[in-house]
């Protein structure tokens, strides 16, 4: 299988601590790949650091082969696309619109969109079932609704690869649900690597590839959820009791972590 | 089934044309009302080549009013533009041309140049675009680095700036006495009445080539407003495009801010009303600041003349009173 | 030989006279160094300033005046003639319409962008800068000349010298010189100092102008004001709205001071003073009368 991300030996700090140190991991061409951890752990930054966001002065970044600095910024934006946790609106765009800038790479330096462009932005509107909503204004959706905007417009990069910071975050349960099932028929139907970080480790036993846990900018463990997530690895990275069973479906690892009266 | 919104040129291509329209109308009325009597009939016969019967009418139109016409036109265009520009780089609604210290440093320089007695032009033009220039320059250099691209950090060095500024300003104003005081309030009030035809020549082959760089930016403006870090994950090179933006306009603003003093409201507003009847995409937005503003400047600069019996209200005065309201009231319409 | 050059000289010379016989245009040079060319008969002239209206009535050729500015209110059928802007802030468009074949125009105070633009429409511009009595009556013979009222200019001329000699014989008479204080801005406290009008009417007048120092319009607190000690106090009308009462028993609360302590506190019409115009001297006699009332005494 052909390795989509690679990286080396990847250190990265804003000033003088490390928020990453010597970072090693692959994720491979259609994997739904989940990085989880405490907070502060780092999980972000190394989401930014692969989206070009964030450059490290130590170690490697590989996109397909390629090394990352070898990309364009176009071409980069052509082959990874991010959704942005919380996207911030100051000015009333309508959904059509912000859909639409998705092609911003791929049009010409004026910025007008083709047929073609259209046709992908309908397409993208309609796989993320935001199509009845494309004449509203941002600040008429839901939380929901706007992340799945977000993702149209990923779509519309025509990316090979999506990252995902913490979408579920402001979601309720069953919107939670709903994303994930979104997003794994969309890394079926479409073929993109899907790269995520998320808080929630139940969410991620359930639909993750290969999870990556993180900890202090270091990796405890990468693999398989029923592989990574033992009940002492969790326990000494969130530090907290855990009760780690069983899910009835699937066969995957289900986390509840334990109030202190029932410890 | 496809998006029903129209494509963008053909958009782009309507508004333009309504606007333009505007525009003509709007000027052919500027340069035909005033403390003369001129007919738009003798206007349009004028126009079309004949001479006007009267030297002294002929001299009128086309030596006094309509490079003030066209002075009003290129300035409206240009704030607007600027303001529209502005609130784009600092992703703040409120941001207007003038708020990275091109207010305060270019009064500083014009005030400067009227104390040491030189004239309009090119004197006091050149001291108050070199004032602007050096603020600007100050502003850079405060905010350099890494922190140019956070949002905010640019936004209060200039609001500091200009407060600064401020204080020299009314430091400058209270120590003269004499003529030139009125020189200087005029200054700082706004005029446009200042200049003539080849003048206003050179201002607009300055700003023409602002325009469409401008507008080239316009879908990365629209890309901007997503935030820096989406915006360079969408394949914009954050750092070139904001620099770009940052020196085209500031360029742009200070040159008109020489030709006709500070000019207020009209960078704020306008933007902003636009974007209550068009939408908040820079692709039209661009091409209607520019049709818009100028068209609007020019009525307001026409009712300044005209409205008073004697003399005439400062222009900027009447884009206050005129635009606010409105804008209030499209925003109460908008919000139905 | 020497009949050969008068026989080329005189063709030449005659064609000269004939030239400047039939030529209705003249050259001169105005009070800003400026080579003007204008009319011989001006006919239709617009006055860029307030003192240059009463100037030109003075010379009997109000008539010939078709613009003034908005402060043009003496004598008073300038108050009836066309408006253009005030002095400071003229309107270009109304100049033009009224297709004059002069303006005059004063150095310290018409912006000089509105002179040339005027210059640039082919009107001629005539600038004078009054700034002392001397200067005043060059000025009034100099637009004598330009309207031909030249021998109007020197009866006037004639006649202010006049009046001004016999205030230097009656103001030689007295035995001191009041120290005086001439306010004309009341928050922040204003006077005039040298190189100006007001400067050299209060020295002829027989008083001495304590403000008189390095700039034209010194600010001054109040406390300096105090420890200058004014023998007399005037106060110009210039600020609108100055309600005069309330300023005289304001300083009235220093009676240290001996302008206060002697009750001479004045209030004078800022117009008789500020314009160099022939009315200047009706200011100056206003002056004398205030600063030293015993040579009139003595007089009745």
């Amino acid at each position: 299988m052909k390795k989509a991300v690679e990286i080396e030996n990847l250190s990265f700090s804003y000033s003088d601590n490390d928020i990453l140190k010597n970072t090693c991991l692959s994720v491979y061409e259609r994997e739904f790949f989940i990085i989880i951890g405490p907070n502060g752990s780092g999980k972000t930054t190394l989401l930014k650091v692969i989206a070009g966001i964030l450059k490290s002065r130590k170690g490697r970044l590989k996109i397909f082969g390629r090394s990352f600095k070898k990309y364009t910024r176009k071409s980069l934006a052509k082959t990874i696309a991010l959704v942005p946790q919380m996207g911030m609106v100051d000015f009333p765009f309508t959904v059509s619109e912000l859909v639409l800038m998705g092609r911003f790479p791929h049009l010409n330096m004026l910025g007008f969109e083709q047929k073609k462009d259209m046709e992908i932005a309908s397409k993208a509107m309609a796989l993320t079932d935001i199509k009845h909503l494309e004449h509203r204004t941002m600040d008429q959706l839901s939380g929901g609704e706007r992340q799945r905007v977000f993702i149209a417009r990923a779509i519309c990069q025509e990316p090979r690869i999506i990252l995902l910071d913490e979408p579920t975050a402001s979601l309720d349960i069953a919107h939670q649900v709903k994303l994930m099932d979104l997003m794994e028929k969309l890394k079926e139907e479409i073929g993109f690597t899907v790269i995520m970080v998320s808080h929630d480790v139940n969410l991620a036993a359930m639909y993750a590839t290969r999870l990556l846990l993180l900890n202090s900018g270091m990796i405890e463990g990468v693999g398989k959820p029923r592989d990574i997530l033992n009940c002492e690895m969790l326990e000494k990275i969130y530090k907290c009791k855990l009760l780690v069973d069983k899910n009835p479906f699937g066969d995957l690892p289900r986390i509840t972590p334990l109030p202190l009266k029932f410890i | 089934m496809s998006i029903r919104s129209p494509f963008i040129l053909r958009r782009i291509i309507t508004i333009s044309l309504l606007l333009l329209f505007v525009l003509i109308v709007v000027m052919l009325a500027g340069v035909s009302m005033g403390s003369t009597k001129i007919g738009l009939k003798m206007l349009l016969q004028s126009l079309l080549g004949e001479k006007m019967a009267d030297t002294m009418l002929d001299t009128i139109v086309w030596q006094i009013r309509f490079p003030r016409v066209l002075l009003a036109g290129l300035v409206g265009a240009t704030l607007s533009l600027g303001g529209l520009v502005f609130q784009a780089i600092l992703r703040n609604p409120l941001a207007e041309p003038y708020i990275l210290g091109i207010s305060g440093g270019s009064a500083i320089g014009a005030i400067i140049g009227i104390l040491s007695g030189l004239s309009r032009f090119p004197g006091v033009s050149l001291t108050a675009f070199a004032g602007s220039l050096a603020t600007l320059f100050l502003l850079l250099i405060m905010s350099s680095g890494k922190s140019l691209l956070k949002k905010n950090t640019l936004l209060l060095s200039g609001v500091m700036v200009n407060a600064f500024c401020s204080a020299i300003i009314m430091f400058l104003v209270s120590m003269t006495y004499d003529a030139r005081l009125h020189n200087i309030i005029f200054w700082l009030m706004g005029d446009l009445s200042m200049c003539d035809i080849n003048q206003v020549g050179i201002l607009a082959l300055m700003l023409l080539p602002c325009f469409i760089i401008l507008f080239c930016y316009s879908h990365s403006m629209n890309i901007i407003l997503m935030g820096n870090e989406m915006a360079q994950t969408m394949g914009i090179n954050i750092r070139r495009v904001t620099a770009v933006l940052l020196i085209v306009t500031s360029f742009m603003v200070s040159a008109t801010v020489c030709y006709c003093g500070l000019l207020g409201f009209v960078g704020l507003v306008i933007p902003h009303l636009l974007r209550l009847v068009f939408g908040s995409d820079h692709r039209i937005l661009v091409p209607a600041s520019i049709l818009g503003g100028g068209s609007y400047m020019i009525i307001c600069d026409l009712l300044a003349r005209v409205l008073p019996q004697q003399g005439e209200v400062p222009v900027g005065v009447v884009t206050a009173m005129v635009g606010a309201p409105l804008f209030i009231y499209l925003l109460k319409r908008s919000k139905q | 030989m020497k009949k050969r050059c008068l026989i080329l000289v005189v063709p030449v010379l005659i064609c000269f006279f004939i030239t400047q016989a039939q030529s209705n245009e003249r050259c001169v040079t105005d009070q800003a160094g400026r080579i003007v060319s204008l009319p011989d008969k001006p006919e239709r002239i617009v006055s860029l300033a307030p003192n240059i209206t009463e100037i030109i009535f003075a010379l009997a050729r109000g008539h010939l005046l078709k613009g003034v500015t908005t402060f043009s209110d003496f004598p008073v059928e300038a108050k009836k003639i066309y408006k253009v802007g005030s002095y400071v802030k003229l309107d270009l468009e109304r100049i033009v319409s009224l297709n004059p074949d002069l303006c005059i125009a004063v150095k310290d105070g018409n912006p000089k962008d509105v002179v040339d633009r005027l210059e640039s429409l082919g009107i001629p511009v005539y600038a004078v800068d009054p700034k002392s009595l001397d200067g005043l009556m060059q000025t009034i013979f100099e637009v004598g000349e330009l309207l031909n009222a030249g021998d109007r200019a020197e009866t006037l001329i004639h006649n202010m010298r006049l009046r001004i000699q016999r205030i230097k014989f009656l103001v030689a008479k007295a035995e001191s010189t009041p120290r005086v204080f001439w306010q004309i801005g009341i928050s922040p406290i204003i006077s005039a100092g040298s190189n100006t009008f007001i400067n050299e009417l209060i020295t002829l007048a027989g008083g001495k102008n304590i403000a008189c120092g390095t700039s034209r319009y010194p600010r001054f607190s109040r406390e300096q004001v105090l420890s200058l000690a004014p023998d007399v106090f005037i106060i110009t009308s210039m600020e609108k709205g100055v309600v005069f009462d309330e300023l005289k028993a304001d300083w009235g609360l220093w009676p240290e001071m001996p302008a206060v302590r002697n009750n001479r506190i004045f209030l004078v019409d800022s117009n008789l003073f500020d314009r160099p115009s022939p009315r200047i001297l009706d200011g100056l006699e206003l002056l004398v009368e205030l600063i030293h009332p015993e040579l009139f005494k003595e007089k009745h």
